[in-house]
């Protein structure tokens, strides 16, 4: 366990450095003197020499790769030439936005997707199963953008509930009732695309998990279906469902952009369109890479997670 | 032995699979009955049904797909029919399983402890500690080392015969009345093979158990029970004393069997006799005996018509043939 | 149970293959429609997508105007049938280089694998690891300007480890039947084996995951477009129709309606015809 441990942990740490390469290298995809590109109407001798300072763009570029990461590794990301404000603390501002609206809609999703993968895969092809597969077959096939603009059609509009409709974002710390009913509708988006894959993945492991022996041997015991179920078939099914929840968590950190985008809800990927229309080309970059490490992390943590729930892996 | 006293009566069980290709009938009317204490020899290829018949009998066939009828009664409780419910009620303590394979038996992401005392703590009501207590004495019982450690392990940190010690110990743990061990010993190292069958021998002599064992190898059989079942296609070919059975069988599918299988006593080098041809598709089960195709002595008749069960002169013998092998007790019946 | 099963029937099973069915046909039908009508947008009696008919605005659905006209005057169903070509285009194309780079590699590295195999893959596992959707968006938003044939390129080259993994893991699987080990001891040459064996076997896994990747890859662009990091409008694409019409909903929500619909129409029989494939071959699911 323990050396599996340490091997994930140098496997993480190289893509960390390859991700920190990648998106140190974003600046020089720009075309032209990036100084001029970045700084953009504010492009005064004075400017560019602060700038040339900052990024250190003078130097061989393994040199500049080494203070732009020393100075990350200290938290100095650079400060937006746009909006001057460090790129630091406007991450930080952001970021809680997109960990509250991940958390709520995956409380959503496998709240919904536990219990009704185990009742359809009590009887696979029955009734339920049958209609929740074909369910969960046509939301596979209908993006999140869609489902949101719908939903803010119906809901916010037609219906005029308040607080859900686009720019009505309210903060925790203001009013956490209000805070509530605006997430509730990029919550709910966000919470259907992860339970159709929730949902498909644990039903057919349970499935397969189910006809296994040991679950007959639970059986022979005498004890309730329920405790089957819970006790003794979600725990091996539930590998896959943890595998891909880490992908998908990944996917909703770095995906979440279209629902806060339609919102104008200000998390990460809110700033990050913002960021890309204004050009704030710094600013783009910190959360570039903020964002990739955040997804490879999570990745690293579910691994984990899975290694705990089942001792079958690291053994192997 | 007046029936009400039996501990089991099967009564015409039949089991039917509904598959891709049409119902199966693995089980096809089976009647026999078991006493207190006894143990009883369940015998047959892979595929004579004798797999299903044991569950059937304690009723943890699959919850879908299969239809039973006839009659099982276990210590006064029908279980044919009976809801899953009813049945939990039975589960451990009236009948209990040791399944066949101890690497799919046992849930591979649970303590071994947890596997044991679970039955003991939902059942029972016993406290947390004191199931503990009991879990390691049965780990202790079925003959496991150290078993304040193993009680903490995973199946997986377990060797295949303590794995299958393990699987005892659960099914002990509610005290059955009826133990069914369905090929206990087939995923094992021979040495291991005869360690296994030797504690669930003292186990039934110390615990008042009655046992069916259920295999292919009737060396395993031969030693250990009082009576044995030989089944054939989902039918019983043949039924009596163990001593009937492998000294008078007049079923010819019997005497195949006994050929087929090893014995210490032969020279080494002995060749085995197979049995030619291949067990019959259930599916397309032809009239009449199933044995037929594969039979030295078949004739028309047993093509067109089946042998039912027959007294072969002894108590409780009974054979189905159409062309019975001569006795070896001199004179034949009728 | 099914080992139950097993033992007692000991027959052989009838052929597990599903029939294809009624649906299949009708969501390969309907992607086909769609296809044709990208191409021959041009030649096909529609009313030109971009012409602003100020006398018919906002114009619900009639006989005149199929689905109806936008804020400008126009045509929605013929800016959906011509929003459909950057969708296909960016799907397809995509899926051409990611197909095109990561399945030849893929299916090498599994048949010859060694050190290049371990190397390849460890090198695709680390790519792999880059989140694919955010690594487009930074591209696609530092490398100005931007046009469709970079939108292609971008997730097409983003797309090719992933392709890697699917093609190297259903390669390996066949590579180690015996039917391929009895071809090699017998000296047939690599490429004999690679083209005549391995290939017709990786074709069908690779066809159905082709599939569902457009469909992945045309979800991706529609974000992209809400976004306005796609093809800039005037020219229409799914995607940024439903962009430019989120402002004007609340009047005229035909205009969002109807290049969803067909957006997800499309998508479904996608999805509909991988799916089916991949299950009519009998391959284990594999994720996207």
């Amino acid at each position: 366990m323990l050396r599996y441990v340490i091997r994930r942990l140098v496997m993480l740490l190289g893509i960390v450095f390859v991700i920190s390469v990648g998106s140190f290298y974003l600046i020089h995809l720009l075309p032209g003197d990036p100084a001029v590109v970045i700084l953009g109407t504010g492009a005064t001798p004075q400017n560019k020499l602060i700038l040339y300072k900052q990024l250190g763009l003078n130097r061989p570029i393994y040199e500049q790769y080494f203070t732009w990461i020393g100075n990350v590794l200290h938290g100095n990301m650079g400060t937006s030439f746009i909006s001057q404000t460090s790129v630091a603390s406007t991450i930080r501002a952001a970021l809680p936005i997109d960990v509250e609206l991940i958390v709520l809609s995956q409380i959503l999703a496998f709240a919904a997707a536990i219990p009704l993968a185990m009742r359809s895969s009590r009887r696979p092809d029955g009734p339920l199963d049958r209609i929740l597969g074909a369910t969960s077959f046509t939301l596979l096939s209908v993006p999140s953008f869609i489902i949101i603009v719908l939903l803010v059609l119906f809901i916010s509009i037609k219906l005029g509930i308040p607080h859900t409709g686009p720019s009505s974002y309210v903060t925790l710390s203001s009013d956490w009732i209000a805070n509530l009913e605006s997430l509730a509708l990029p919550a709910f988006t966000l919470a259907i695309g992860s339970f159709v894959v929730y949902y498909r993945v644990l039903r057919s492991d349970l499935i397969a998990t189910l006809q296994e022996e040991f679950i007959t041997m639970a059986r022979s015991k005498g004890i309730s279906q329920r405790r089957i179920m819970w006790r003794h078939a979600f725990r091996p099914s539930s590998v896959a469902l943890l595998g891909s929840a880490g992908v998908n968590i990944g996917g909703l950190l770095a995906g979440g952009f279209v629902v806060q985008y339609l919102l104008a809800i200000p998390g990460l990927g809110f700033t990050l369109i913002n960021a890309i229309n204004m050009s704030d080309y710094l600013l783009v970059q910190g959360i570039v890479l903020v964002v990739s490490v955040g997804v490879v992390l999570i990745n690293f943590i579910f691994d984990f997670i899975i290694n705990i729930v089942d001792p079958r892996i690291s053994r192997e | 032995m007046s029936e009400n006293e039996k501990l089991l009566v099967v009564k015409d069980l039949v089991t039917t699979f509904a598959t891709p290709g049409g119902p199966l009938p693995a089980v096809g009317g089976v009647s026999f009955d078991l006493d207190q204490n006894e143990t009883l020899g369940i015998v047959g290829e892979s595929g004579s049904g004798k797999t299903v018949l044991s569950r059937t009998i304690m009723g943890l066939q699959p919850r879908t797909n299969v239809t039973v009828s006839g009659s099982a009664l276990l210590n006064g409780f029908e279980v044919v029919g009976a809801s899953e419910r009813a049945k939990r009620q039975i589960w451990g303590t009236d009948v209990a399983m040791v399944f066949q394979d101890p690497m799919t038996s046992l849930n591979p992401v649970m303590r071994i402890g947890k596997q044991i005392d679970e039955s003991l703590r939902v059942r029972h009501g016993m406290s947390r500690s004191s199931a503990k207590h009991r879990a390691i004495e049965l780990l202790e019982l079925v003959g496991i080392p150290s078993p304040q450690q193993r009680y903490s392990a995973y199946p997986g940190q377990l060797s295949g015969g303590m794995r299958q010690r393990v699987v005892i110990a659960i099914a002990l743990a509610g005290s059955p009345k009826l133990l069914m061990a369905d090929e206990p010993t087939t995923g094992l190292d021979v040495t291991i093979q005869a360690q296994i069958l030797n504690l669930l021998d003292e186990l039934k002599e110390r615990l008042k158990m009655s046992v069916i064992l259920v295999t292919h190898d009737l060396g395993v059989v031969a030693t250990r029970t009082s009576r044995i079942i030989v089944m054939y296609a989902g039918r019983i070919v043949e039924m009596g004393t163990t001593r009937d059975v492998f000294q008078d069988h007049r079923m010819p599918y019997t005497r195949a069997l006994l050929e087929s299988s090893p014995k210490v006593a032969s020279p080494s080098h002995t060749r085995l006799v197979t049995i030619p041809g291949r067990p019959p598709n259930l599916l397309k089960l032809a009239a009449g005996c199933s044995f037929a195709p594969r039979c030295a002595y078949a004739t028309d008749r047993c093509r067109q018509e089946r042998p039912e069960l027959q007294p072969a002169g002894d108590p409780g013998h009974l054979f189905a043939c159409w062309n019975p092998l001569p006795t070896t007790r001199g004179a034949t019946p009728q | 149970m099914n080992e139950l099963l097993e033992e007692v029937s000991l027959v052989e099973r009838p052929e597990k293959n599903k029939p294809l069915g009624i649906l299949f046909w009708v969501c390969v039908g309907w992607v086909a429609l769609n296809v044709f009508g990208a191409i021959f947008a041009n030649v096909l009696p529609l009313q030109n997508p971009l012409f602003e008919n100020f006398s018919a605005v906002n114009a619900g659905p009639g006989l005149h105007h199929l689905f109806g006209t936008d804020d400008l005057g126009r045509d929605i169903f013929s800016r959906v049938v011509y929003g459909s070509r950057v969708s296909i285009a960016v799907g397809v194309g995509a899926m051409l280089i990611g197909f095109g780079i990561g399945a030849p590699l893929g299916m090498l590295a599994a048949y010859r694998r060694g050190r290049f195999d371990m190397v390849l893959t460890t090198v695709m596992y680390i790519l792999l690891a880059f989140p694919a959707i955010i690594a487009t968006i930074a591209v696609l938003s530092f490398w100005a300007p931007r046009g469709l044939a970079k939108i292609i390129l971008v997730i097409g080259l983003a797309s090719v480890p992933l392709v890697y993994r699917v093609i190297r893991t259903a390669t390996m699987s066949i590579a180690t039947k015996d039917y391929i080990i009895a071809a090699k001891v017998q000296g047939a040459t690599d490429r004999r084996i690679l083209v005549k064996e391995l290939l017709p076997n990786v074709t069908p896994i690779g066809v159905s995951f082709l599939l569902i990747g457009v469909a992945t890859v045309i979800t991706l662009e529609g974000a992209l477009a809400f976004l306005g990091l796609s093809v800039n409008p005037p020219t229409p694409s799914w995607g940024n129709m439903i962009n430019e019409a989120r402002t004007v909903m609340a009047q005229n929500p035909w205009l969002v309606i109807f290049p969803s619909l067909a957006l997800c129409l499309f998508l479904l029989c996608l999805n509909f015809i991988g799916d089916r494939l991949r299950s009519h071959f009998d391959v284990t699911e594999v994720k996207l």
